[in-house]
């Protein structure tokens, strides 16, 4: 072979190795998608939502109990997550742009962005469920809420160095004094930003199931006591999907189906909120 | 004239008084609320270390060399899970790094532009399926299909082999160390091949076009010039896929089998840092068996901590 | 010179002097931007500040408003007298200074709100006004930038859909509505076309019977057409200041001489 067709030769397995790496890629997220499809819906009535866990071997109940205390621990750590994550991220962009320990702060958030979840979840059974000597939904949001808080920060913080300078200096040309800058223009030029990184916390938090598996732990009844322990959808899942009951099994598949769809829907909308603000700004 | 500016300056003074004052409440406000951001990070470390105690003390430095894991007889080391937690990270890697690498590379030098975007959005749904998506499909779907096709086949192929043979040995269980490698390397796909496409994209232009000028083909400049000019940005990325896969609870909790103990075949089940705590957390009857599962996380962070501080001084001047 | 026409008469009113600054020095961290500027600018007159980039005109006018107290590694020294008052003082509070001197930026920067909130979003900031005497203020200081009746039946709509003329207008209407005293404007032509960039000028020239008016340019027609006076600069510090008219007719420093005829800049 001569030297040329050797490089074409080399060329062409390369980049056809590539596209395979490609084609796999996305293979694996049709089959994952096609067997929550095919194994999800079987099953799938208004009953999911309505009833509670049942015991096993019954054929009956949903995995409304579930769901329900998903919503509610997945809201409280939003809700507490957002004021926190945007002030923190405030505080790196705003005020510690330059300073060398705004530089080891944004380091440790992108760790704590990254670390294992599960790790979370010991750290809040040691902070809470030890000290108030039972498991609780408060514990479970508190999880919740830390894992969140980093994925605000970071979009917080990078969305508003994404402000131009020339922005804060006009409002501060104007007399408006630092806090007047930040919250009237800043937040403002930076708001689709902040709510896709809300958004995006809030699929991230909605799938967590570590932090979740002592702290929250799990509740086969109706609850919405956030003192006491409480169901929620991937505890359920992770429970079910392991026993050796058949419709425990299926209700596992249900709510996984559920809860893929409910992470992707809001994934696309904070993708299309952060697509909209690009376009509009031309 | 004067005497208007002069009563002007002194309302304003007034007001500017309680403008800084707000000013101060919020800087007040921003500061800490990063403080609990800080805080949240210190008190993982102090809450593990504080839970882990009594372990450590009990065992001592034993606690990282021992593999027996009884509840029974309260004797706890953490050889085991360790070993399953760095060989499983190491068959993702051998499985995620160049699939990623691949993607990246078919992204930014192949795709037609018409599909680039299409791509993009498939691979981050891809990060945004939750893990425990991920170990529910890997027990129901992935495990028979492996206890039925693959690894019959590797154990008449591979573990014929002298030496490289024992790696593939045993019955075909269908979970166990390789099946949750699987797992967890297409669950790191998406978030190695976010980082390569972004560092390869970060080469300029006229760099990329020189190379092709001199009649280099793509493969040549991809890996002659591309890979070179981001190799740390790159290395940066696998190590924060790295720190996933050593993390990573759901997926692979699924499919481990949960075994505590060390076999030289990576068919065989076994166990990680992450998958005992979910396993057997909750099921810790005495003081010391929870205190160890704690240590076992402490452990788990102190070497995510390392993988992930390296990952991000690697990734810093891609910003 | 055909400028002449946009100036008034110079027994119109007595030149009344409204900042004195006294040996201005400004420092980026150690690097001296300003090397001792000394310099009157006057009441309802119109100061025109050139030379080559670099040059610390952009600088000098940041220092009028102290806007480069943004930054923790800038500082002056010096005096600056504003109606006899140090504005450099520490005991000036500076959100008030900010409200007596308006400034008005190269490319236009319209906050992300309405057209009508841009305009009230500054006047809030320093007074409480009910919302009829709101709306009144509104629409004068729209009128007086000359921009009431291209957005009159559009007030509700987002200030980043003006044409960049618009934007810049917008700029100057919102800091004349909260009634400051000198206005400086930091190539406020320089993003915009011919068109945008004669409607700019004729709104100078306008707002000069009311304003202190400190301008940076880098176009000397812009300089000669709209400016009283004008203040040549060079590697941080005064060449020459004087009468617009002597300066470009007969300049009194070689480098001025250079400049103005275009030798090099």
């Amino acid at each position: 072979m001569t030297l040329q067709s050797r490089r074409r030769a080399k060329n062409l397995v390369a980049l056809a190795f590539a596209t395979a790496a490609s084609a796999f890629g996305l293979f694996w997220l049709a089959v994952i998608l096609w067997t929550l499809l095919y194994n999800g819906v079987t099953g799938l009535s208004p009953v999911l939502v309505t009833e509670a866990t049942p015991p096993p071997g019954s054929g009956a109940g949903g995995l409304g109990n579930a769901i329900l205390g998903s919503l509610l621990m997945n809201g409280l750590a939003i809700l507490v997550a957002t004021p926190l994550g945007i002030l923190a991220g405030t505080w790196l962009a705003e005020y510690a742009r330059h300073s060398k320990f705004g530089e080891v702060v944004r380091f440790l958030n992108d760790i704590l962005l990254s670390a294992p979840s599960i790790i979370v979840g010991l750290f809040v059974y040691e902070l809470m469920v030890v000290p108030m000597h039972h498991f609780s939904g408060w514990a479970g949001a508190v999880a919740l809420a830390i894992i969140a808080i980093p994925v605000i920060v970071r979009t917080t913080q990078d969305m508003l160095m994404l402000v131009p300078s020339s922005l804060r200096e006009a409002a501060a040309a104007l007399g408006a004094p630092r806090w007047r800058v930040i919250t009237s223009v800043a937040y403002r030029a930076a708001l689709s930003g902040i709510l896709t990184g809300v958004l995006l916390a809030l699929a991230r938090v909605s799938g967590e199931t570590a932090p979740l598996l002592f702290t929250a732990l799990n509740n086969q009844f109706w609850s919405s006591d956030m003192n006491a322990p409480m169901g929620n959808l991937p505890v359920v899942i992770f429970q079910f999907a392991l026993s050796p009951y058949d419709d425990w099994q299926q209700l596992a598949w249900n709510g996984a189906l559920l809860i893929t769809v409910a992470i992707l829907l809001t994934n696309i909308a904070a993708r299309m909120l952060a697509a909209g603000k690009k376009s509009s700004r031309g | 004239m004067s005497l208007a500016l002069d009563k002007s300056l002194r309302s304003a003074a007034a007001r500017s008084q309680s403008s800084s004052l707000m000013d101060r409440i919020f800087s007040a406000l921003v500061l800490g609320s990063t403080a609990i951001v800080l805080l949240s990070l210190l008190g993982v470390f102090v809450a593990l270390a504080v839970g882990a105690w009594p372990a450590l003390q009990k065992f001592g430095f034993g606690f990282l060399v021992t593999e027996v894991w009884n509840p029974v007889t309260a004797q706890f080391g953490a050889v085991a899970p360790i070993f399953g937690t760095l060989v499983t990270s190491l068959v993702a890697m051998l499985i995620g790094v160049p699939i990623s690498i691949g993607i990246a590379i078919f992204m930014t030098e192949l795709c037609p532009d018409r599909l680039r975007r299409p791509l993009g959005i498939a691979i981050e749904l891809l990060a945004g399926i939750p893990s425990i998506i991920y170990g529910i499909w890997g027990l129901f779907v992935l495990a028979p299909f492996m206890q039925q096709h693959v690894q019959p086949l590797l154990i008449d192929t591979l573990g014929e082999l002298p030496i490289i043979g024992n790696l593939f040995q045993g019955p075909p269980y269908g979970i166990g160390i390789l099946t949750a490698g699987l797992v967890l390397g297409i669950m790191v796909l998406p978030f190695i091949t976010a980082v390569a496409r972004d560092v390869f994209l970060t080469v300029p232009a006229m760099v990329r076009e020189s190379a092709y000028g001199i009649g280099a083909t793509t493969w040549e400049v991809v890996w002659r010039v591309v890979i070179p000019y981001c190799k740390v940005g790159l290395l940066g990325g696998v190590m924060l896929g790295l720190g996933r896969a050593l993390g990573e609870t759901m997926a692979v909790t699924f499919v481990i089998g949960n075994a505590h103990r060390i076999s030289s075949s990576i068919l065989a089940p076994g166990t990680t840092i992450s998958a005992s705590i979910a396993n057997e957390f909750t099921e810790a009857t005495t003081d010391i068996y929870t205190s160890s599962l704690v240590a076992l996380g402490l452990i788990l962070f102190f070497i995510t901590f390392v993988v992930l501080s390296i990952s991000r001084m690697m990734l810093r001047r891609l910003r | 010179m055909e400028s002449k026409s946009m100036q008034r008469p110079a027994a119109e009113a007595a030149e009344v002097e409204k900042i004195q600054i006294k040996d201005l020095r400004f420092y980026y961290e150690d690097y001296e931007a300003l090397k001792g500027v000394t310099l009157t600018l006057h009441d309802k007159r119109v100061t025109a500040f050139i030379g080559p980039s670099g040059c610390g005109k952009s600088t000098l006018l940041r220092v009028l408003n102290r806007i480069y107290a943004l930054y923790p590694r800038q500082h002056a020294t010096g005096e600056v007298l504003l109606d006899g008052r140090n504005l450099l003082s520490k005991d000036i509070h500076v959100d008030s200074l900010r409200a007596q001197v308006g400034m008005v930026f190269q490319k236009p920067t319209p906050f992300p709100m309405s057209i009508y909130d841009n305009i009230a979003f500054g006047i809030r900031l320093h007074e409480r006004v009910p919302g009829s005497e709101m709306d009144d203020r509104v629409e004068s200081a729209l009128r007086r930038a000359a921009l009431w009746d291209e957005v009159k039946d559009k007030l509700k709509a987002s200030g980043l859909s003006l044409s960049g003329g618009q934007q810049q207008r917008l700029c100057i209407a919102r800091a004349i509505a909260i009634k400051p005293s000198v206005l400086l404007l930091d190539e406020p032509a320089s993003a915009l076309d011919p068109i945008s960039t004669a409607k700019i000028e004729e709104l100078i020239a306008e707002l000069a019977s009311d304003f202190c008016i400190a301008i940076v340019t880098h176009n000397l027609q812009q300089a000669a057409r709209c400016s009283d006076y004008v203040a040549f600069m060079y590697l941080g510090e005064l060449i020459e200041f004087g009468p617009t008219e002597r300066i470009f007719s007969n300049p009194g420093h070689p480098k001025t001489v250079e400049y103005v005829t275009g030798r090099f800049g």
